[in-house]
This record gives C-alpha cells, structure tokens and sequence, in this order.
C-alpha cells in the first residue's frame, strides 16, 4: 500500500506539471493572424469582402476559444481545437490571398483592355477633328475641339484609377469616355459627310 | 406479478425514451439551414460590399458558432440542459434576419435614388445642352460639358452594373459638375440679365438712332443677342436681317481669334464692293477705336488676357463667301441678297452700334434664367 501510495504521488505530481506547462500554440495563433492580415492588405475586403468576413469570423473563433482555454484550470485546458482553427485560419487566409490576386489580376487585365479601347477612340476622334471642316459652323468645330481635348485629358483618369487599383472605377470611365468619343467621331463624319472635303479658314485677323 | 411486470416495463420504457431524447442533435439541423439561407440573402443583396460592417459583423458570429457547432456535434445533451449555442444561433437567425430586411429597403431606397438622381441629371444635362446651344453659347464652357458628359455616364453604368452607391456618387460630382456649369455661364454672359448693361446698351442705341435723326442719315444698330442688323434712315427703322455672328459671337471681345464679335459704336470706314472683297460686299468697320484699345490695354494689365495677345482688327459686315460658312470669326455676315440691300443703301462714315441686347427679356438673360431655376431644383 505505501509502496503504491510512493508510485502515485510522483506520477500524479508529474501529471501536474505536464498540465500546467500546457500553453497555447502562439506560433501557430501568429501564422494564423498574419494569414488574415495579408488577405486583408492584398484587397481582400474589396475583391472577396464575403469570403474576407468569413475569414475574420474564423479568427475570432480561434481568439475565443483560446481564451476560453486560457481561463480553465491548468489541468483542464486543451489547445487542440485551437490548434486546428489556427491550421485551419492560415490555410483559408492563404487560399483567399490568392483569390485576391487572382481576382486583381482579372479586374487589371480588363481595365488595362478597356483603357486601350478608350484610347483608341480618342486617337481616332482626334484625327478625325483634325479633318474638321472649318468653314462650316465653326462654333461647332470649336466645341467638338474642346470636346475632344477634354475626351483626351479624361484618359489620364483611367490611368490614376489604375494606379490606385480602383480597376472597376477605370472600367466604367474607359467605357464613358469610349462612348463619348464614338459620338464626337459621329458628329465629325456627319459633318465631313454633309460638306464633303474640308475647308481651311482663310487668314485674317478679327 | 402481472402489475410488478407492467410496472417494469413502463418504468424501462420510460428510461428509453429519455434516453433516446437526450440524444437529438446539439443544434436543430434547420437553424442551421435557416442561417445558411440568411447568410446567402446577405451576399445576394450585395452586403459584403454595400454593408461590409453589418455583414461582417453577422460573418464573424456566424463563422464561430458554425466552428462551434462542428466541435460540439459529438456532444449528447440532456432535454432539461440548457444549450448556449442554440440560443446564440437563435439570437444571430433574428438578427440575420433584421438586417436582410433591412438591406432589402435599404437597397431598394438606393436603387431608386439612383435611378431617379441619373434620369433627372441626364434630362437636366440635356436640356442645358439644348439652351446653351441655342444662343451659341457652347464654346464659352470649354471642355467642361464632357466632363460632366463623362460622370453622367458613369453614374449610368455604376447604375446598370447594380452599383447604386457610387452611381449616386458620380450623379453627386456631375450634378455639381452642372452647378460650376451654369455659375461660369452666368459669369461670362451674366451682362445680358445685368440691368445696368441693358440700360448703357440702350443709351447707345439711342444715341445712334438720335444722330440718325439729327443728322438725316442712315446708321446701323446690330443686337448680338437677336442676331439681328437693324438699318435706321432719319431716325426711323428702314429694315432688319438675321445675321450670323463670331463663333465665340455672344462674348465680350478680348483679342484677335476669340471669336467674339465686339460691342461698341463704330463706322464704316470703307465699303468695299465685287471684287474688292473675298466676302460678296463688305463694310469694314474701325475696330478697334480708342475705347477697344483703352479695354484690351486694361485687360492686359489686369492679366484678364495673356501679355502676348493682339487686339486684332478687320471687323466687317459682309456677304457670304461659301455656303459653308455658317459662322466668321468676329465679324458680321448677312446673306448676299440682303448684304446686297444693305451695301446699297450704306457709306462710309455710316455709324455701326453693336450691342449685346436691347432689353433685358432677351434670349440670353432668359435661357439664363431657366439654367438657374434648374440649378436651384436640383
């Protein structure tokens, strides 16, 4: 009995110290944290705000449960579902950081198309104003000038959204100023059509 | 014996069934279900980016308890046990639920501001265009009809792709786009609606058709506004013509190329007949006189006008060379039949009085009148 009683102490005092230096897993909490963080600095808020969200809501699990662990008796606690949220954390934060960049990827390639096409409009409006008959209604040909400087200005919007990875915003304007320039081109040819060659302006002062 | 055996059976029985109830699910697998289709309304509705706070929010909760609900599936519970988890998904299904109602109306409140704030800056935009176009006054706003042309659009297309916030957000800076519009409208032509103008214009008028009285001659009186040449002979009206301006015409002439006619009294200090003109007839006028000098002088020094502008000169009435001008360059043109009229019955020495209107219910003050009530709507 004594011989037994001599057996347990030590194994049950072992227990003990076992049990308490149990700790949460920080390196694995930090992988987990700095997974979400990198989804959140490579957009995903923007570009995958559902998925983003859900992944925030699966770090705050992950933070409840280790405090729930952090508050049991030395004895009782158990990082092992912690554990397996924080894999699980790192890994969804990784997969949606390449979502992200998958997606921004996408959205560039079609800014940078649309910003082409716009661009291709306003060279052509602009070559097109330079054929502008000037003899005829030069109030017109002025405001179609003006309209194709501003069409060629507004470029430079498309580029500054771009630059700010505002891909959508770059979309939508390159589509406006496409549209735009096709009707200032229309405008131009329906006037070439009606007065045939363009005519120069004779030289005079006014 | 018979009573003791039913007795043990209906007591085991119960046991069971106890049991049994002890071992339904943790969490009603239709809560589970309900919040699956409330989260899928949410993403439906566009929350995570119309309501990123309020979605992320509902995400957060619903993500942890789900991870909850997974770790405690193996779980038996008692029927008389309360069960925290079921209660916080209860608690999150009601809320879910107010906040897809509520995205609902607020989404639909969006959409129709949307779509009634671009509709109504379309129809303003257009209707602009449509007065500024009728007193020739385009070329005055520069490029900054398509700049607000380009935000109307976008405000369109945000609107198409179901954007509604930043379909609201460019019909916001095009509708100020169109206020800035109509404020350098009203700077530049505000004199055509300014009484004191009206009144010195009128004084000039007078003062012309009075020297016509007194001197028994012919003197011309040209209203911009109108566009309209008026021939006086002993002070009385003889004719009228519809004339075509500058194609910057109903501007305050600055310098040479504007496109501004000039506003002031002048004389035909040469008439100049077939072949003398590239014009079908010409009367060439004295512009600029002293007070155009004293003006641009001024204007220079005041920086109004860039040091290295010329005040320019030949302001005409003429003919038309081509059908294809419709507008000149500062000068006044009238067809050749009436040009013709007109060179008959003119000579040096006649005064010319160009002036910007000859009452203030003029075209021009009330086109401006009608922007600015639209401004004030909108």
């Amino acid at each position: 009995m004594i011989l037994v009683r001599q057996m347990l102490v030590p194994v049950a005092l072992a227990a003990l110290i076992a049990a308490g230096c149990t700790k949460p897993p920080s390196e694995k909490i930090e992988a987990a944290e700095k997974a979400v963080k990198d989804a959140q600095q490579s957009g995903a808020g923007t570009y995958t705000a559902e998925e983003y969200a859900k992944l925030e809501g699966t770090l705050e699990a992950l933070k409840k449960e280790v405090s729930e662990q952090d508050g049991k008796l030395a004895l009782f606690r158990d990082y092992g579902k912690v554990e397996q949220l924080a894999a699980t954390t790192a890994a969804e934060g990784a997969r949606v950081k390449g979502e992200v960049d998958k997606k921004k990827e996408e959205a560039k390639a079609g800014a940078l198309q649309a910003q082409q096409v716009a661009q291709e409009a306003v060279a052509a409006t602009l070559k097109l104003v330079a054929k502008a008959p000037v003899g005829k209604d030069r109030a017109a040909v002025e405001a179609i000038k003006s309209d194709a400087d501003a069409l060629q200005a507004a470029l430079s919007q498309i580029q500054t959204a771009i630059d700010k990875e505002d891909y959508l915003a770059a979309q939508t304007q390159a589509r406006a100023i496409n549209d735009k320039s096709r009707t200032v081109s229309d405008e131009i040819q329906s006037a070439l059509a009606k007065t045939g060659k363009g005519k120069s302006s004779p030289s005079r002062k006014n | 014996m018979a009573a003791t055996r039913i007795n043990r059976t209906w007591l085991a029985g119960s046991i069971c069934a106890v049991l049994m109830a002890g071992c339904v699910p943790a969490v009603p697998p239709e809560l589970i279900v309900a919040l699956d289709a409330i989260d899928h309304d949410l993403i439906a509705l566009g929350a995570p980016q119309a309501a990123p706070e309020e979605y992320a929010y509902f995400a957060r909760q619903w993500v942890s308890l789900r991870a909850r609900v997974h770790a405690d599936d193996d779980l038996i519970r008692w029927p008389w046990e309360s069960n925290d988890i079921e209660e916080e998904l209860r608690r999150l299904q009601r809320e879910g639920g107010t906040t897809v109602v509520r995205l609902n109306e607020r989404r639909s409140r969006q959409r129709s501001t949307a779509e009634s704030t671009v509709t109504r800056l379309e129809q303003r935009f257009l209707a602009m265009a449509s007065q500024v176009q009728s007193f020739d006054g385009r070329v005055a706003l520069g490029e900054k009809p398509v700049q607000t042309d380009l935000l109307i659009k976008q405000a369109r297309l945000f609107f198409e792709q179901k954007d509604y916030a930043r379909s609201i957000q460019a019909a916001e800076q095009a509708s100020h786009a169109l206020r800035i519009q109509t404020t350098a409208l009203t700077q530049e032509l505000g004199r055509y609606a300014d009484d004191r103008q009206i009144r010195q214009w009128q004084a000039m008028v007078k003062q012309t058709v009075d020297w016509s009285r007194t001197h028994q001659s012919t003197a011309i009186v040209v209203s911009k506004a109108d566009r309209e040449l008026t021939l006086y002979k002993n002070g009385r009206r003889v004719l009228s013509y519809p004339v075509r301006l500058g194609f910057n015409g109903i501007r305050e002439k600055l310098f040479q190329g504007d496109g501004a006619t000039p506003e002031g009294r002048y004389r035909v200090i040469d008439a100049r007949g077939a072949g003398q003109t590239q014009f079908y007839r010409a009367l060439v006028l004295d512009y600029p006189n002293t007070e155009d000098r004293r003006r641009f002088r001024m204007a220079k020094q005041s920086g109004k006008i860039a040091l290295t502008k010329n005040i320019g000169g030949q302001i005409e009435i003429h003919g038309v060379e081509s059908e294809l001008m419709a507008q000149t360059l500062g000068c006044i043109m009238l067809d050749n039949r009436h040009m013709a009229e007109l060179f008959a019955r003119v000579s040096s020495g006649t005064p010319v009085t160009i002036v910007g209107a000859l009452t203030g219910s003029n075209s021009i003050a009330l086109a401006l009148s009608q922007l600015a009530d639209q401004k004030d709507k909108t």
